[in-house]
């Protein structure tokens, strides 16, 4: 497996996809110098929270920086007539 | 006026729990039905669908879904069907079904779809046997996708799918990947049988609104992008059921 930084992102979001904890395809990945920028939409903090340890378990040098977002899942406002 | 709440991609885990049961709370008095369009689970594990069918059990409305990729991944897909159905969800593959909301007949035909792109650069069914695999399941689930409309007794036809059938409701998405989100040929399959309304998911980046090009109205309701439990589109199904008795008449 690559390890050359024009690579690396790529990797870890490949991982972070395959990982059964995290299966999320939105995150985005970027890394500068040993900081791992983490960002895109989640489901929950819960997953939030585990996005970011298994980021650690994968790069455990680097300061792991998660940006996502969790997205809110209330009842909408209105209805639209599509028809 | 028949409403119709639908939403995709709530990619569901073990740790789903609570997500969308609050927002579930005044849906019976809000809508009619409820369109799951598939990506119910994170990797399509019976476990995961487990957490999402005992939140949707006891909703007193028809709940109708299709699958989506995700739901496919473990390869337990049957499963995963069953574990719906158990709490009261009709799954859709390829086939049809009508409920009936005060005395309007409302058909849904549902399948997952798949990708291969859009008029002018879609994939073609030649070359290495991956290819032909990959053009030749969009292929199959459009024609599917036509009979199960086309065999609707209803006054509203509904199409529910998981990839998208337009490139409209893509807009936002890299256009690099839009073959892996979507097809033509379903918008084709739909403006041939005609419908009121197509309901996608798949596409969390892209926008919900757009047409098929006979002009049939597309909603993308991947959970991320609507950002709520589920939207509601108005249907005025007794202009149809009087249209229908019209032509009768005529």
């Amino acid at each position: 497996m690559s390890e050359l930084p024009d690579y690396l992102p790529e990797r870890i979001r490949e991982q972070l996809f395959h990982d059964p904890r995290v299966a999320e395809q939105d995150l985005k990945v970027d890394v500068k110098e040993h900081r791992v920028l983490l960002g895109g939409n989640v489901s929950s903090v819960q997953l939030r929270h585990t996005i970011t340890e298994v980021a650690q378990e994968l790069l455990p040098g680097y300061e792991i920086v998660n940006e996502t977002t969790v997205v809110p899942a209330s009842e909408p406002e209105d209805e639209e007539p599509v028809c | 006026m028949i409403r119709i709440a639908a939403v995709g991609d709530l990619h569901y885990g073990e740790g789903s729990q609570g997500i969308l049961r609050p927002g579930l709370e005044h849906l019976p008095d809000r809508a009619d039905l409820l369109l799951l369009a598939g990506d119910l689970t994170r990797w399509g594990k019976p476990e995961e669908v487990q957490v999402l069918a005992d939140e949707l059990r006891g909703v007193p409305i028809p709940m109708i879904a299709v699958l989506g990729n995700h739901d496919y991944h473990c390869g337990h897909e049957v499963q995963v069907r069953h574990v719906l159905e158990g709490a009261g969800v009709r799954v859709l593959e390829g086939e049809g079904t009508t409920v009936e909301i005060d005395g309007v007949r409302v058909g849904i035909a549902g399948t997952k779809g798949f990708g291969g792109g859009f008029r002018g650069a879609h994939g073609s069914d030649f070359g290495e046997p991956e290819m032909k695999a990959f053009v030749g399941h969009t292929k199959m689930l459009s024609d599917h996708l036509a009979q199960a409309l086309t065999g609707l007794d209803a006054d509203l036809r509904i199409a529910l799918l998981h990839y998208s059938p337009i490139e409209g409701t893509l807009e936002g998405e890299r256009l690099e990947i839009y073959p892996f989100l979507g097809s033509y040929l379903m918008a084709e399959a739909v403006d041939n049988a005609g419908a009121d309304l197509v309901v996608h998911g798949h596409a969390h980046h892209g926008s919900e609104k757009g047409r098929t090009p006979a002009g049939i109205p597309v909603r993308n309701v991947a959970q991320p992008l609507i950002r709520h439990a589920y939207n509601i589109y108005t249907l005025d199904g007794h202009r149809e059921v009087l249209a229908a008795a019209a032509r009768g008449i005529s």
